[in-house]
């Protein structure tokens, strides 16, 4: 049962992992607008999403992060310092089709990145407070009122 | 620690900008220097932006897909200068004439704004992320 407490939070970790990999992807469109020859890329998020929780501890892949890393691990500093789903993510990068190159071999669309980032940003709130119900529906389990979560929440 | 890598890489954005708007601030000055610091004519210059890794130059630790943006160089145009018939100069030549820069005064105001619509856009994306990591504190 010891899984149990966390099932929920672990999906809103993954979320969020991949929500802040998309969100850097794009401050990196928008950080290169102006790169000759740089593409625009983008994060097929439910593509990555679906990898990453079929990827479960449990299933024959260990995709579960190492607990604890050893220092000489080369690993240590490299994208599994976000618990592996960005491991598992780059493979769901893609290169965004249909924008304007422009002379210099540029495809960054500053107007459509803005927007894709303010959506996902939104959808990042939104996955913080899921998660946050979900910790607050835990702890009215476990007190057995929803009174005393006012600090919690 | 995807979201505080999304700042530097904003923050390098803003850098790379600011740096190419002061070339420009630069060549706007000197539109009518008659020598430049090298004690040849001005020539207009201009920042080529590269693709970089925000964690250094061998990118370890950075994910795919996330790179920032570095100055790489600063090349001067090589467009013809002309040359201005003005003898009482102190840098006049033999004849009389003095070279004056290839600065395009449209060309740096286009060159200007651009620049600063891409800083905004670093901003805006430096801000967004700025609020979504405090948005996660609460939890």
């Amino acid at each position: 049962m010891a899984a149990a407490i966390d099932t929920g939070l672990e999906f809103y970790r993954q979320v969020l992992a991949l929500r802040a990999y998309r969100q850097e992807i794009l401050s990196a469109d928008i950080a290169n607008a102006s790169t000759p020859g740089f593409k625009a890329v983008d994060l097929d998020f439910a593509e990555a999403l679906n990898s990453a929780v079929s990827r479960r501890p449990g299933s024959d892949a260990p995709a579960s992060p190492k607990r604890i890393w050893l220092v000489d691990d080369s690993r240590q500093m490299g994208s599994g310092a976000v618990g592996g789903a960005a491991d598992v993510a780059s493979q769901s990068i893609k290169y965004q089709t249909g924008s304007e190159v422009t002379l210099d071999g540029n495809s960054v669309d500053l107007d459509h990145e803005k927007v894709t980032a303010a959506e996902n940003a939104v959808q990042y709130e939104a996955a913080t407070t899921f998660a946050s119900q979900m910790v607050r529906m835990m702890m009215i389990a476990i007190t057995g009122s929803a009174s005393q979560q006012s600090s919690g929440g | 620690m995807s979201l505080l890598a999304s700042l530097s890489i904003a923050g390098s954005g803003m850098s790379a900008e600011s740096e190419r708007l002061s070339a420009i601030a630069s060549n706007i000055a000197n539109a009518n220097s008659q020598v430049g610091g090298n004690g040849q004519e001005y020539r207009a210059r201009e920042v080529v932006f590269q693709a970089a890794s925000v964690y250094g130059d061998d990118g370890d630790g950075a994910s795919v897909g996330t790179d920032g943006v570095k100055v790489a160089g600063i090349v001067e145009s090589d467009a013809p200068t002309h040359s201005v018939y003005d003898p009482t100069s102190t840098f006049a030549d033999a004849n009389g004439y003095v070279q004056m820069p290839n600065v395009n005064p449209v060309d740096e105001m286009v060159n200007m704004i651009s620049a600063q619509q891409d800083y905004q856009a670093n901003l805006e994306a430096f801000n967004v992320v700025k609020t979504l990591a405090l948005r996660t504190l609460t939890i």
